[in-house]
């Protein structure tokens, strides 16, 4: 209970932080420490493998990300980006209205909501096999799907109208 | 939280083999007798290993930056750093007295709170990794279970790190080395993990200490049952000799800072003690991912010949370790740099294409050899490797390697 009544403001402080940063590199590397810190959580509610694996993963994302993040956009957007301001936080929080709807109902309702008894520790072995028996079809699905996001971002970074020398391609 | 799981084995306390620890138990010691509570007692013991392993490597890193300039001086038959002491050896001190009292300039452009972050943020994830590397039969820092996944999780760190100093900097050859060292280390960062993966396999786990303990015994009475002695550990153990080179940032794969290219890369505008906490980082990777490579395929502290298991197991393991950065030295003083795309494309079209084989090889490796079928996992792995690795080998060199570079801004 005690980590997280220490990580949950600052996790909310950080997110916060990575929707309201004007420039974007800042903003990713809010974000960057918004997923540490869920990171840190998880390791202290005793979920070590999925802690670390959420630091690995996205930390080295997010350094992706930035990357993109610049090569998208053009420097001076922030001062535009501060103008719209008052208009996002509107579309924002029209947005998550739903979904505080629902987290409210579900709140409210209680009933439904249990404790989850505490279950001796999955071990990494089970993990790899529950996931590539009986969630075979799923991991096959985003595997699927990641490798054609893939194709599409190649396909849009190339040049159009060098066709002929591929090989001189990255 | 059992994240840090205590080390269990009692204390013969003054072998040999518990040298390195020896300060751990003593503090522990002399506060149990102090009488003082047993959380203060247990986190005193934690930060006095801590200090040893950081201790130890800092002195590394003192040594090595002398080493390495000596070394290649040889290779270059130069004579190298004389002048400090005798052989040079007062060279380090004076480095790090040159580098503190340098004046520690700030860019006006920069963005002064990340300019300041990226240096700390290098150096922490390099000795967060080195905590968890099991140095001998009773040494290993912080012994995790999931040690393997906790070694690469703070290494992603690095290349965040590397890219905030880039940009913070706000000028342009930080940029462009930090734009570099992402491209470089995101695409050498997936062979690397991949051919650590096959040792998984083998062993079944992700906890380095018994990694390195089912690498004891020896073939035969005298071929040392590392992984490196497997024809798919062969492959992955040199995939991930190359990988590692890249991932340190150094020759032939050192474009991030190559000198002659970009001045100094994402390092260009820092001085003084923040440049020091660079190159401090930079060696701390070093010694971290060859730490690693020994443990995985180099059978960490095993003694490499039967009948030399009287020396205690941390000696076998910095001499290995001595013996895999001098390869790292020489690579630097005999490879030209390479040119990035020959970087990316070496990266895409050999390395991880390799990696990935090693893995059905491993598996493979492990069935038949469960049932018994020794000479079969031989006859099936090693074609299963050489024919692909000579194949992309005579392709990459004939076709790819040789294309011309079209050059956009300079003809």
């Amino acid at each position: 209970m005690i980590p997280l009544l220490i990580l949950s403001p600052l996790i909310l402080l950080a997110a916060i932080g990575a929707v309201w940063m004007a420039r974007p590199v800042h903003a990713a590397l809010m974000l960057a420490l918004t997923l540490a810190l869920v990171a840190v959580l998880y390791l202290a509610l005793g979920a070590e493998f999925i802690g670390l694996v959420q630091f690995a993963v996205y930390v080295g994302a997010v350094a992706v990300l930035i990357v993109f993040s610049l090569l998208i956009t053009r420097p001076g957007d922030e001062a535009e980006e501060i103008e719209r301001r008052p208009r996002s936080l509107v579309t924002g929080l029209l947005c998550t209205l739903p979904v505080m709807a629902v987290l409210a109902y579900t709140a409210a309702s209680g009933s439904n909501i249990k404790l989850i008894p505490w279950q001796p520790k999955l071990s990494i072995a089970e993990l790899g096999e529950v996931l590539f028996t009986s969630h075979a079809p799923a991991v096959l699905a985003l595997a699927v799907l990641l490798t054609a996001v893939l194709i599409g971002a190649a396909l849009f970074a190339r040049e159009p109208d060098k066709t002929q020398d591929d090989s001189s391609e990255k | 939280m059992n994240l840090f799981a205590a080390i269990s084995t009692e204390p013969a306390l003054w072998s040999p083999e518990w040298l390195p620890r020896l300060p751990q138990r003593l503090v522990e010691m002399l506060l149990g007798f102090l009488g003082a509570p047993e959380w203060l007692v247990s986190i005193a013991g934690f930060l006095v290993a801590a200090g040893t392993v950081v201790g130890v490597f800092l002195g590394g890193f003192a040594l090595l930056s002398l080493i390495e300039r000596k070394t290649l001086a040889r290779i270059q038959n130069r004579i190298g750093p004389n002048r400090a002491g005798w052989f040079g050896i007062l060279q380090p001190v004076a480095d790090g007295i040159k580098m503190l009292t340098k004046e520690d300039i700030v860019p006006a452009k920069a963005e002064k709170f990340l300019h300041l972050l990226a240096p700390i943020l290098i150096v922490v994830p390099a000795i967060l990794a080195l905590g968890v590397i099991p140095y001998g039969r009773e040494w290993t820092p912080v012994s995790l279970e999931l040690g393997l996944l906790f070694f690469f999780a703070v290494g992603s760190l690095t290349e965040l790190s590397v890219f905030i100093a880039g940009w913070a900097s706000g000028s342009k050859f930080p940029m462009l080395g930090a734009m570099r060292a992402i491209s470089q280390m995101v695409s050498y960062e997936l062979p690397l993990i991949i051919s650590a993966l096959g040792v998984v396999m083998v062993s079944g786990t992700l906890s380095l200490p018994l990694i390195v303990e089912q690498q004891g015994g020896f073939h035969l009475g005298f071929i040392p049952a590392w992984n490196l002695f497997t024809p798919w550990g062969f492959f992955a153990g040199i995939l991930f000799f190359i990988c590692s080179i890249a991932e340190a940032n150094r020759c032939p794969f050192d474009l991030p800072e190559g000198e002659s290219e970009i001045v100094a890369g994402h390092m260009t505008e820092y001085s003084g003690f923040k440049y020091a906490l660079f190159f401090m980082g930079e060696y701390l990777g070093l010694f971290a991912i060859s730490a690693l490579g020994i443990t995985l395929f180099l059978g960490g502290w095993q003694a490499p010949l039967p009948g030399l298991g009287f020396l205690p197991s941390w000696i076998w393991f910095f001499g290995k370790l001595a013996i895999v950065i001098f390869m790292f030295l020489w690579i630097r003083g005999t490879y030209p740099r390479v040119r990035i795309d020959q970087l990316m494309r070496f990266a895409w079209l050999c390395m991880i294409p390799m990696a990935l084989l090693t893995l059905p090889a491993a598996g493979i490796w492990t069935i038949l050899n469960r049932d018994g079928h020794g000479f079969l996992a031989w006859a099936i792995t090693v074609p299963l490797l050489l024919i692909p690795c000579v194949i992309v080998t005579v392709i990459f060199n004939r076709r790819l390697a040789s294309a011309n570079r079209t050059y956009r801004f300079a003809e």
